[in-house]
């Protein structure tokens, strides 16, 4: 009996070996290329290597808001103050049950209008259109249905008037110059059908007329985990799989897409919970099988700001919708699978999702029951277990630290040394603990969610002070 | 024994990467003060020669010297740039000292050429900003433009592109956009356009010679001057019908000058314009929604009229586009009453929409 348990922790070790040299050596990667990249683009910058016209790709903006009264109108006035000049704001009010059709009604004197709207991709019908045209671009508003997320951008999409468009969630802010950087790859390289913008966490910042006046690390410690968490995670990774068009997802918060191919794509599935990352996969999918030459960017400088949780409930809720939305972009695009049709994108972007994304947390508390097992089977050798535990929370929380400060030294923010410190010290946490939450949370993710598939995902919202 | 050698391993990674974050986190809170230093001194050797030009005298030999050796290095070069910036734009006395230095502007240019593609954009940057007058000799600078123009960098490309439209004459700018069209960098066809509207030459010269080289060009880099010839002269109306008509033609070039006649009026231009907003193919509804456009250019009751039957087009684009141009051609609400009292909900919604629109506009009350 002993020998099988022996043989088998023997065959888990190997695994365990290879499954964290596979993450190490990714996430060093990713830090390193991230990182390079950012103070890289800064060298770009100071030396002009930009384009310094402006370039104008007419662009639509999707605001798709359900119960979103409270957050809306600050939305939209900052959507106002953007520096670019050709864009029209669409608001697609998804069947809401407080008064965010009527808040922005009032706020934005809008008018009733019968308004035609081209049915290229199915989306429940709307029930009345508004349009204002006393600001300096064009405000429309859709009430609808209640369809879910997808079914209000498609309609977004419907009645969108401009060839390109940019999705958005109704509690984000863009920073000033956001558009003018989201279109640039578009001008820059040809065959562009996406660009990703940088989401960041917007608790602690102050931000005014879309400029950020002054930057700190969140007061409340889970936001403050959250910041680390995104530039490692995110930032780092997505400058990564973008050397190689290898971008599987484009957050939600704020992408821009051309809107002829997503039209002949279907548009965002209705049916996931992750209709931005399907969407993007689907772009990869349907591209290579029609032989259409396709990019798909990531634009660091194009910044959004974004509300992160600030209470733990909050938090599980988002991680749970975005480990279901994984789940069904994955599954129902497995053709991509190392196929070498799909280049490194089947290869490395997909193969990384699948282990390290969707079953990482399956096979993260499989490692904790069996140190269990192994604990009470006395086959552990526990201060060798310990110093590799502190190896990996000091070698992840340094490389978090390292894509955190690249990013910190590269928009040119400053820092107070409180910051620094709580960074420091924070990421030990989010590393050694927050991450262990998660990857409960997220395996246990999957468990009823046929049920909650199309539900919005109630989450706290506070009121943007927006200047 | 191996385990360690990981542990090894990732303790190293992380002792350098704290190393890393250490040294680049002082050095870049020294660089700006640094910058700072070199803004001064450089400053303070300009003025000097300021005071002596403003003295009517000339600028100092030495001087010469000192920006020839020292803006060898990129770093003063930033510095020079910045100092540069802070005169204000048209100031004669700086514009003077521009002029005087030219000679070490050449020999700089012909340095930059060879470095690094990133430094060689930088140079030819600092070129489409300052070379604001078309006075100086230009011709070896036009040549050594043309160099920054084949560079494999899509910055330093643009950037001596918009230097050329500063000084460069109408043949120089037909070589360089000949360059950039024989190989691999992308330029985007907007940015070609919009570049070329910033010539500050002889617009008619560049044109006519464009033209005679059209046919040699990329498509991209045809609809470029295509679309820069509609936002800059009336003057090319036989030559864009012969685009027009001519069906071997690329479809966007073909498109291009219809969108040509919607800009100027040109009545030879009509009855084709007419016959595209009549067609009903769906493979060529493109031709059908971008002519209905340019017909709010021929007001007169056939194109009325064609236009109402737009409005029953079975493609959305074409429908809203007549819809546009009636409202263009201010087309009273009484003779439309056969579309918005018709039977066709399509046409009826898209034109009721339009002049509801314009009341909007207008701020007046809209029924619901």
């Amino acid at each position: 009996m002993m020998d099988a348990f022996k043989f088998f922790y023997e065959c888990v070790g190997i695994f365990f070996v290879l499954y964290m040299i596979g993450y190490a050596s990714f996430l060093f990667l990713s830090v390193a290329v991230g990182s390079s990249e950012l103070y890289h683009s800064k060298r770009r910058n100071l030396l002009k290597n930009e384009l310094l016209r402006d370039y104008y790709v007419p662009v639509t903006i999707v605001v798709p808001a359900h119960n979103e009264g409270i957050t809306v109108g600050a939305t939209i006035r900052s959507l106002l103050a953007l520096d670019y000049k050709l864009y029209e704001i669409i608001v697609v009010d998804d069947g809401s049950t407080d008064d965010t059709a009527q808040v922005v009604r009032e706020q934005f004197q809008m008018r009733q209008v019968t308004r035609p709207i081209q049915r290229k991709i199915p989306c429940q019908p709307e029930t009345v259109v508004f349009e204002s045209h006393s600001y300096k671009v064009p405000i429309t508003l859709i009430s609808k249905k209640n369809g879910g997320k997808a079914d209000a951008l498609n309609m977004g999409i419907n009645a969108a008037r401009y060839p390109y468009f940019i999705c958005m969630d109704a509690d984000s802010v863009l920073q000033h110059d956001s558009l003018e950087k989201i279109v640039r790859p578009v001008i820059e390289e040809g065959n562009v059908v996406a660009v990703g913008g940088a989401v960041r966490p917007c608790n602690g910042a102050e931000i005014k007329n879309g400029r950020v006046i002054s930057y700190h690390m969140p007061s409340k410690v889970l936001p403050c985990m959250q910041v680390l968490e995104y530039d490692r995670s995110f930032l780092a990774a997505r400058i990564l799989f973008d050397k190689f068009n290898g971008s599987i997802i484009i957050s939600g918060a704020f992408g821009l897409f051309q809107k002829s191919v997503v039209i002949d794509a279907g548009g965002y599935d209705p049916t996931t919970m992750g209709e931005d990352m399907e969407l993007v996969v689907k772009l990869h999918v349907f591209c290579r099988e029609h032989g259409i030459p396709y990019r798909i960017r990531y634009a660091t400088d194009a910044i959004c700001w974004t509300q992160v949780p600030e209470r733990l409930k909050d938090l599980c809720k988002q991680r749970r919708r975005w480990h279901i939305g994984l789940f069904q972009s994955m599954t129902r695009h497995r053709v991509m699978l190392a196929n070498p049709k799909y280049g490194l994108t089947g290869f490395i972007s997909y193969v990384y999702f699948l282990i390290y994304e969707l079953l990482s947390p399956y096979i993260e508390i499989f490692g904790l029951v069996t140190i269990a097992l192994a604990f009470f089977l006395d086959l552990i050798n526990v201060p060798f277990m310990i110093l590799f535990f502190l190896i990996y929370v000091v070698y992840s929380a340094i490389l978090s630290l390292t894509a955190f400060f690249a990013r910190i030294h590269t928009v040119d923010l400053r820092l107070t040394l409180l910051d620094a410190l709580k960074a420091i010290g924070l990421c030990v946490l989010e590393v050694s603990g927050l991450r262990l939450v998660m990857a409960w949370v997220r395996a246990t993710a999957l468990i009823g969610y046929k049920k909650k598939k199309n539900d919005w995902g109630k989450i706290e919202r506070k009121k943007i002070y927006f200047n | 024994m191996r385990v360690e050698w990981m542990i090894y391993a990732y303790g190293t990674v992380c002792i350098s990467l704290i190393v890393f974050n250490i040294i680049y986190n002082v050095s870049l809170r020294r660089s700006e003060p640094r910058l700072e230093r070199r803004c001064h001194r450089i400053r303070a050797k300009m003025d000097e020669q300021l005071g002596r030009l403003s003295q009517g005298q000339k600028v100092d030999e030495k001087h010469l010297d000192y920006l020839s050796s020292k803006l060898k290095r990129v770093k003063n070069l930033i510095a020079f740039d910045r100092v540069l910036q802070s005169f204000p734009r048209g100031d004669k006395t700086a514009e003077a000292y521009f002029q005087q230095i030219q000679p070490i502007i050449l020999h700089l240019a012909v340095i930059y050429r060879r470095r690094e593609v990133m430094q060689a954009a930088y140079f030819s940057y600092l070129l489409s900003q300052y070379m604001t007058t078309r006075q100086m000799p230009v011709d070896s600078l036009q040549e050594i433009l043309l160099d920054y123009v084949r560079k494999d960098n899509l910055y330093c490309r643009v950037n001596a592109l918009e230097a050329l439209y500063t000084i460069g004459t109408p043949r120089s700018i037909l070589r360089a956009l000949e360059i950039q069209d024989s190989d691999s960098v992308f330029i985007h066809e907007k940015i070609l356009t919009e570049g070329l509207l910033t010539y500050t030459g002889n617009h008619d010269e560049l044109i006519e010679l464009l033209w005679a080289r059209l046919d040699s060009f990329s498509v991209r880099t045809q609809l470029a001057i295509l679309n820069y010839i509609r936002f800059e002269t009336g003057n090319y109306a036989q030559e864009m019908f012969s685009i027009m008509m001519d069906q071997s033609r690329d479809k966007e070039l073909r498109l291009s000058a219809i969108r040509y006649f919607g800009k100027y009026a040109y009545q030879p231009a009509l009855p084709p314009l007419l016959a595209f907003a009549a067609e009903k193919d769906p493979a060529q509804w493109e031709y059908a929604a971008i002519s209905v456009s340019s017909l709010a250019r021929y007001p007169g009751p056939e194109v009325v009229q064609q236009l109402k039957e737009a409005l029953h087009s079975s493609n959305w684009y074409v429908r809203y586009n007549a819809s546009l141009s009636l409202e263009a051609l201010h087309i009273d609400y009484s003779e439309l009453i056969d579309v918005v009292a018709g039977n066709d909900r399509y046409a009826r919604e898209m034109m009721m929409y339009r002049l509801e629109n314009r009341a909007v506009q207008k701020g007046e009350k809209v029924s619901p």
